[in-house]
């Protein structure tokens, strides 16, 4: 494993309204680290992985990925080519086709003409049919997105960023709609290309035990506060009942 | 075969994309396109009529007339209104078949009365009033019964519908716990409805203003008298002060509308109680104030009208309707139909060219009229001038709406010669508004989540519009042209009226 630094967290905060989403967080990830992210709901989960794709800013702190400060990659093209995001489902465009939705990653690459000409002709398709091969789901190039089911649409957006290929993948839940044998088939897959790809991984879940099974380290949030950040051998059933449990009434 | 199908199913809204552009371009090919189209000064007179948009006429006297007319516009469009609510209120619960005891007897009330509505919608408000104008004199009441026939039978049609569409759960307990037809309509169907029924009541009241405003064309009086005899004087700043007012008008019931229809969704809110009171007061104010004022200040009364003079016309004139008294009659004059064959198809291809330009003008600018583009969230990128834009397309779209087709023609017409053309042009400047309002709405209502991952993944606006937005409102969209379009060929006819 290299050490090569790609997500450098110092002192973020965010508000929202009058509830605190993240406070004063800090943490660096290394190049090819998985990591999961848990703990309970409203715990600041998604706002950090939404600061970290550029999509909410932080009031205060410091984001640097991959050497350089977030907001240094002001044209969104570039940011696409570090970041690549995927959500649990409606991520896709369900009027499109499954492989306008694949071809989507390449928007960082596209001018304007190439990508309304695609929507016609598909181009680089050879591209798309490799991503599609590889979720298994090159039979359902030309279908409707929305007529796919749960798993399959998260397929697709796999196959997407695999297209778009950035260094780092940012997960929000994304197995959450689904039943157990799809979401491990997504969490194996998505593990499977991390590995394969040398990319970083950073995902949200619900779930402790995938957490466990496919992240080499757990960080574990609780009301915006960094509550555990370790290897996921180091982490105990007690500490995990701690992190869970509910505030005492009274 | 099934990669058959599925891309068939794919394509096959822009199948229907591309026939509907197909029947625009050939309706374009009706014109001759050449100089002729325009009137020789056209140049210098467009000038004085941009003149007078930015600097209206702003003279007290002219001031107290624009307010003048303005009320009397609005108290026709009350009192046709009230009418018109009475009427499809009747008309509406007989039509929905709900009161019904028997199988037989609700197909043929139901028949029967929604026969009756349409008919009475199937005609525009202008020839409702111009045959008013012919059987009863200047009276307001022809304004008043020209606005309450078809907006009642626009109404009646709605609030069936929406009786018919109540669910059946609350209404069968009600029934079973005993309540007669009449307990169910009054307990079950009314409230269930109720919140709908107004808020399209509002949005009718809406255009009835507009309707009261052209009744100028048949020699009514109000705004629309005002900015005919100001054109008529060639004095384009007193024509857009006119204007200006009519717009103001409309803005000021649509506001009103927005607040009465928030009022009804969000039932929880305190403020509920205090702005649906004081709208309740204002709606009885207005009543009272528009019949008042007719009465009164117009010395019209209704029962006026059944003198015997008016029933002798009224008889010939519905004679005349079903070829009484006629060797003749038209309809069965193979001339005449030819006619109105060659009339039809004009009509047609006004109507397909006007909702062309229309579509051409909302897509052009609908993207900076929605606000959740204005303001980032939809795309996460921001623009210092997405607000400018928004504004000054908002204004745009009010402006365009505000103004009815009919006084868009009256000032198009001289720039363009008499035809096809000016007409389509005067159809599509209003319509633009309504259809880029409706547009901006759909757009602020889709589902954020698709577009904001193209972002992240690297599309730039231009990109995720067409991955993103286009794909996803386009349905919406397609519905709205036709509904328009519908709504066009039916005004089309009317149109004929200023020699467009």
């Amino acid at each position: 494993m290299s050490s090569q630094i790609m997500i450098e967290v110092k002192n973020i905060s965010k508000h929202f309204e009058r509830k605190i989403a993240l406070s004063s967080l800090s943490f660096t990830v290394k190049k090819g680290e998985r990591i999961a992210l848990i703990g309970p709901s409203g715990a600041g989960k998604t706002t950090l992985l939404n600061s970290i794709a550029g999509i909410v800013k932080p009031e205060s702190g410091e984001l640097l990925i991959d050497g350089s400060p977030i907001t240094r990659y002001k044209d969104g093209k570039k940011l696409a080519k570090k970041i690549g995001v995927i959500r649990q489902q409606f991520d896709l465009i369900g009027q499109l086709a499954v492989i306008h939705n694949v071809l989507a990653g390449r928007f960082s690459e596209w001018g304007f003409f190439k990508s309304i000409l695609s929507l016609i002709v598909p181009q680089n398709k050879e591209t798309a049919n490799v991503a599609l091969e590889r979720v298994g789901l090159a039979d359902k190039m030309f279908e409707q997105a929305s007529n796919l089911s749960g798993g399959e649409q998260q397929r697709v957006a796999l196959a997407r960023l695999i297209v778009q290929g950035p260094e780092i993948i940012l997960a929000d839940e994304p197995v959450a709609s689904l039943d157990p044998a799809r979401a491990e088939d997504i969490l194996t897959m998505l593990t499977n290309l991390v590995c394969e790809e040398n990319q970083t991984l950073m995902a949200s879940l619900h779930s402790v035990e995938y957490a466990r099974k496919y992240f080499t380290r757990i960080i574990a949030l609780k009301d915006g506060i960094l509550f555990f950040d370790l290897p996921t051998e180091k982490v105990t059933d007690a500490i995990l009942t701690d992190l869970y449990q509910l505030k005492e009434q009274g | 075969m099934k990669q058959l199908i599925s891309s068939f199913q794919l394509h096959k809204r822009s199948l229907l994309t591309l026939i509907l552009s197909g029947v625009f371009v050939w309706s374009l090919f009706s014109i001759k396109w050449n100089a002729e189209l325009f009137h020789s000064g056209g140049g210098p007179i467009i000038l004085q009529i941009l003149k007078g948009l930015i600097h209206p006429a702003m003279k007290a006297n002219l001031f107290s007339l624009g307010l003048q007319s303005a009320w009397i516009t609005l108290a026709y469009a009350v009192a046709g209104m009230t009418f018109a609510i009475l009427y499809a209120f009747v008309f509406g619960i007989l039509a929905s078949g709900i009161l019904a005891s028997s199988k037989t007897a609700r197909i043929s009330t139901k028949v029967f009365f929604r026969g009756i509505l349409g008919f009475t919608r199937s005609i525009h408000e202008l020839v409702w009033a111009w045959m008013f104008v012919a059987a009863i004199g200047l009276s307001p009441y022809a304004a008043i019964l020209a606005i309450a026939i078809p907006y009642g039978g626009i109404l009646g049609r709605i609030f069936a519908d929406m009786l018919a569409d109540v669910p059946e759960a609350p209404i069968k307990a009600l029934k079973s716990a005993g309540a007669s037809r009449m307990q169910a309509l009054f307990y079950g169907y009314l409230p269930l409805v109720r919140a709908d029924m107004i808020s399209y009541t509002m949005y009718r009241f809406e255009c009835a203003i507009r309707s009261s405003a052209i009744m100028s064309f048949v020699g009514l009086g109000g705004l629309g008298y005002q900015i005919q005899l100001s054109l008529a004087d060639l004095k384009y700043d007193e024509v857009w002060l006119f204007v200006y007012f009519l717009i103001a008008l409309v803005l000021l019931v649509d506001m009103w509308s927005n607040v009465i229809r928030k009022g009804l969704t969000g039932s929880t809110s305190k403020k509920w109680f205090g702005s649906s009171s004081i709208s309740s007061v204002l709606v009885i104010l207005l009543i009272f104030g528009s019949f008042g004022f007719i009465a009164l200040g117009e010395n019209a009364h209704l029962f006026d009208l059944l003198s015997k003079n008016n029933l002798e016309f009224t008889k010939k004139f519905f004679g005349g309707l079903i070829g009484l008294n006629n060797d003749r009659p038209a309809f069965l004059d193979l001339g005449s139909w030819m006619d109105a064959w060659k009339l039809s198809l004009e009509t047609l291809q006004m109507s397909v060219m006007a909702i062309g330009f229309a579509t051409i003008g909302a897509f052009l600018t609908v993207i900076p009229a929605a606000r959740n583009i204005a303001n980032g969230t939809l795309t996460t990128s921001k623009t210092w001038y997405g607000w400018l834009l928004f504004g000054i397309v908002r204004v745009l779209y009010i402006f365009s709406r505000a103004i009815p087709e009919l006084v868009w023609a009256m000032i198009i017409i001289f720039i363009f010669k008499p035809g096809i053309l000016p007409g389509a042009v005067a159809l599509a400047l209003h319509n633009f508004g309504i259809l880029g309002k409706l547009w901006a709405e759909v757009i602020e209502d889709m589902d954020p989540r698709p577009i904001r991952n193209l972002a992240s993944s690297g599309a730039s606006k231009a990109q995720s519009f067409f991955y993103g937005v286009i794909p996803a409102v386009m349905p919406k969209f397609l519905t709205y042209i036709l509904y328009r379009w519908e709504v066009i060929m039916r005004t089309t006819i009317v149109v004929g009226f200023v020699g467009a």
